[in-house]
């Protein structure tokens, strides 16, 4: 039975002229999977996430008093403003990002000067899941507050996560598109503009 | 390899299998979520959210209807949700440009049918939309939908044919389309 408000002429139009309405683009597959995988360990272990914060805050906050305390030897007489001001949450977790930034410029143009010479080994997989696990506490810590810092913390938690899984010697082509990403959305430029100039505090303690 | 078996060994921890269940199921989840959602960076972000859930509640998954019906479930709520959000913020923002004096008048209605459609179909009720949207772009059948929406097969078909009139109703203008 056919009822008023029907029309099968308009009803088959309809079908097929809609068919442009929010036509989807083709599926990113891979992009969407490592963002997955990435997001699922977020959320499967809060209680480890939050060990390891605790523990590289601790960790980080010894690094720093040292830091500080050589500044203050070193320039015997100034004013020790700038000490007291540590002692902010704002600046620990700077700094943290700061010398976690520093790390990945590091490591991320290491690992693209190798890929142009055709190596890929297991050394650049270990390296990313040690950067992973800090982005990640970046990522649930005040730092990610600012969007602009959010947004490029989110773009390297893709980029380490893809190199992590990456097969040593077997996985040139994943590692070409890895790369292709990085420099798609500018990782590189963001990452380079995020590191203040100077020298970066507390580098060398390795504290985070 | 069978479904059930898939699942099994996505349950028992296994990663090849829940990329592959992920493979299976990625591109429906993914065009559901852009054909509502019209934008494919919201459409990325609730396709992930919905296999985020999905590996995570897939314990519960009892096997009563297909995986795909109930992975449609879950990126159909989902969606609806994470559009509600949007909305809301948007609404906020125009309230704020609205305040400031700063808001752009009023877009005039373009002539051609494809830009009419479009904006007949978002005018359309959410619940009318999703419908339309699921059964006549997307192909689903009522009872996919009733499934995934939570509600009657009639319920669905009812929706669907007060979305056809309001958009014969909104596109009246354009009847030689059809007719001819």
């Amino acid at each position: 039975m056919m009822l008023d408000n029907e029309d099968p002429k308009f009803d088959q139009w309809l079908r097929h002229a809609a068919q442009a309405y929010n036509a989807p683009r083709p599926t990113p597959r891979d992009e969407m999977w490592a963002r997955i995988q990435a997001g699922r360990v977020r959320r499967a272990a809060p209680w480890l996430r939050w060990g390891l914060a605790a523990a590289a805050l601790l960790v980080l906050g010894i690094g720093i008093g040292r830091w500080t305390a050589h500044q203050g030897t070193s320039v015997a007489g100034g004013t020790p403003v700038a000490i007291a001001d540590t002692t902010g949450n704002g600046l620990v977790y700077q700094v943290a990002a700061t010398q976690y930034f520093s790390r990945t410029e590091t490591f991320l143009t290491g690992f693209r000067a190798d890929l142009r010479a055709g190596r890929v080994d297991t050394r650049f997989t270990g390296q990313a899941r040690d950067l992973l696990t800090t982005t990640r506490l970046l990522l649930d810590s005040p730092a990610a507050d600012d969007p602009r810092m959010r947004a490029l913390l989110e773009d390297l938690e893709l980029v380490l996560v893809q190199i992590s899984q990456l097969e040593a010697g077997r996985d040139n082509r994943n590692a070409d598109l890895i790369t292709q990403d990085m420099d798609q959305r500018s990782v590189l430029p963001k990452l380079r503009s995020a590191i203040p100039a100077g020298p970066v505090p507390v580098r060398t303690q390795g504290a985070i | 390899m069978d479904e059930r078996d898939l699942i099994n060994r996505v349950r028992a921890g296994d990663s090849i299998a829940e990329r592959a269940l992920y493979d299976a199921h990625v591109d429906r989840v993914y065009r559901l979520a852009y054909r509502l959602a019209g934008d494919e960076a919201l459409a990325q972000d609730f396709t992930q959210e919905t296999f985020i859930r999905a590996f995570e509640k897939l314990d519960t998954f009892r096997g009563d209807s297909a995986l795909s019906t109930w992975l449609h479930a879950i990126t159909t709520s989902v969606v609806l949700n994470g559009l509600r959000k949007v909305k809301r913020f948007h609404r906020r923002e125009a309230d704020l440009d609205t305040a400031d004096g700063v808001g752009v008048g009023r877009r005039e209605a373009e002539p051609d049918l494809k830009v009419r459609l479009r904006q007949a179909i978002d005018a359309l009720p959410q619940g009318y939309r999703t419908v339309f949207v699921m059964h006549d772009i997307e192909g689903f059948t009522h009872e996919e939908i009733g499934v995934a929406l939570g509600v009657e097969t009639g319920t669905s078909k009812a929706q669907l044919s007060r979305a056809r009139a309001k958009l014969r109703e909104s596109l009246a203008d354009f009847a030689g389309e059809w007719i001819a």
